[in-house]
């Protein structure tokens, strides 16, 4: 049975909760609010700057406060993580300005290009493929990874409701919770993640027509709390479709990479959804060449077993950025099989070859002459 | 790339939208013209279901005052990610999307009409 609480023994149950450097959380000011209701205790809290909720000291803090909490038996415990006033980073004078490419500086923010639906996240980078098969989901979840390595506030958003693979490849031990009616995303290795997976038994199929699927976009956009974000990566289902479509309307991307391997078919196809990001305007930002070649993991001979170079040579006919080449290798597909990508070690040249990508494509969004508001009164 | 809106205003001269776009030119869409061209599937017949006419019904003549009847005329517009332009009208209809393309060439001006008039 749930004892009768008073807000005073949640101050006191909170003021026991330390942050990383030993300060009371009470004493600080992080506690908002304290709401004692039937069966319920909801608290509005400030992480105490630099601790925000993308880190991992900042999950252990909302744990340590939820079971602090939770320990006074008062019913259901609900956080609400109150957004601290943003301050601007260093150098942002407007979308024209070139960022620094120096360690740690996040990107300038971009003007009119924030997704309306989720206004905290500064870029939304969508990763599509022609066909199925490419690689495109392995190639999203390290592109966010190393971003996130690299220190920037990254989310992942995967939006293949039918083969929803990105749980997997991040090795999903969390599952979202919704805190005062929004999904809160699961973070792993540094990244914000939604998936379709977290919400489907695992042998459940999805068997939708155009407008569950549309719903679908409008929520992982606008439903979960992703917070203040440099970068959101997009993982879209293979081809053109209803999902591609209804992102492109419901928000405003700021580009999509094109990930296909070196054989020529594969990049025939690409073609269509590269013509569809350009019927619809939004940027392309540059081809992955994934399988680009296969090191052989007992003696390391090198071959090329998809052809090498086709993509890079399409992405120069075109006119589009190369972005790099991910090679076939044992070693992405096993780690992806343990949860871990490779991204997170940047020593092991699997590693570098995507967190070389995510370093070219920051340059290119550097290039971008980024969109103008259109002024509507 | 090709041209699109820089500034969209609703309460444009003669009861008309105002597009400034970003290749310098101008346009002026009076508001039937623009609701008549509605390009969504419903107006233009695209479900196969018989197309909704776009006029207002007449009012009911039974009654003795006429109800009075808004002009219809554009309560809302936003950019559909960064292709296209949703309207909203005051009869309700809101299911339009005018793809930039589609709206520069509805331009009524006499510079465009001409040109297409010379292409025939």
């Amino acid at each position: 049975m749930n004892k009768r609480i008073h807000p005073q023994d949640v101050m006191k149950a909170l003021s026991d909760v330390r942050d990383p450097a030993g300060r009371d959380l009470v004493a600080l000011g992080c506690v908002k609010g304290v709401e004692v209701g039937e069966g319920r205790i909801s608290i509005a809290l400030e992480l105490p700057p630099p601790i925000t909720v993308t880190t991992p000291a900042g999950q252990q803090l909302l744990r340590a406060v939820h079971d602090a909490v939770e320990a006074l038996d008062g019913g259901k415990v609900e956080i609400h993580v109150a957004r601290p006033a943003q301050a601007e980073p260093a150098g942002a004078s407007g979308p024209a300005t070139a960022p620094g490419t120096g360690h740690g500086s996040a990107p300038a923010q971009a003007a009119g290009s924030a997704p309306k639906l989720a206004p905290g996240v500064k870029t939304t980078i969508a990763v599509a493929s022609g066909k199925g098969g490419v690689g495109k989901s392995t190639v999203a979840a390290n592109l966010a990874v190393a971003l996130a390595s690299a220190g920037r506030s990254v989310g992942l958003m995967d939006t293949d409701v039918y083969g929803p693979s990105v749980p997997m490849l991040v090795g999903a031990r969390r599952d979202p919770e919704v805190i005062q009616g929004k999904i809160e995303p699961p973070i792993e290795h540094g990244v914000k993640i939604i998936s379709m997976g977290y919400f489907l038994p695992k042998d459940e199929a999805v068997i939708w027509r155009g407008p569950m699927l549309h719903k679908t976009v409008q929520q992982f956009l606008g439903d979960v709390r992703w917070g203040s974000l440099d970068y959101l990566v997009i993982d879209l289902p293979p081809g053109t479709g209803d999902i591609q479509l209804s992102l492109c309307q419901t928000a405003s991307l700021t580009g999509a990479v094109i990930v296909s391997t070196p054989q020529d078919l594969a990049l025939t196809v690409a073609s269509k959804a590269i013509a569809m990001f350009q019927k619809l305007n939004v940027p392309i930002l540059g081809i992955v060449e994934n399988m680009s070649y296969h090191v052989c993991s007992q003696c390391g001979h090198r071959e090329d077993i998809f052809g090498h170079g086709g993509a890079r040579a399409a992405a120069e006919r075109l006119g589009f950025s190369f972005l790099g080449e991910i090679p076939l290798d044992l070693r992405i597909r096993t780690e992806s099989d343990r949860g871990q990508p490779v991204a997170l070690d940047g020593a092991t040249p699997q590693g570098k070859a995507f967190r070389d990508v995510a370093t070219t494509l920051e340059a290119e969004l550097a290039k971008m002459q980024l969109p103008e508001e259109i002024v509507i009164e | 790339m090709s041209p699109f809106p820089r500034k969209v205003t609703l309460a444009g001269a003669n009861s008309s939208v105002a597009v400034e776009w970003s290749d310098g030119h101008r346009s002026l869409y009076p508001y039937g013209y623009l609701r008549e061209k509605c390009p969504c599937a419903t107006c233009t017949d695209a479900h196969g279901t018989g197309s909704r006419p776009t006029a207002r019904p007449a009012a009911a003549s039974s009654s003795v005052l006429p109800i009075y009847e808004e002009p219809l005329k554009p309560v809302k517009a936003e950019a559909i990610g960064r292709y296209a332009l949703g309207i909203t009208w005051s009869d309700g209809h809101a299911t339009g999307i005018y793809s930039f393309d589609y709206l520069r060439e509805l331009c009524p001006c006499g510079r465009c009409t001409e040109g297409v008039a010379s292409s025939k």
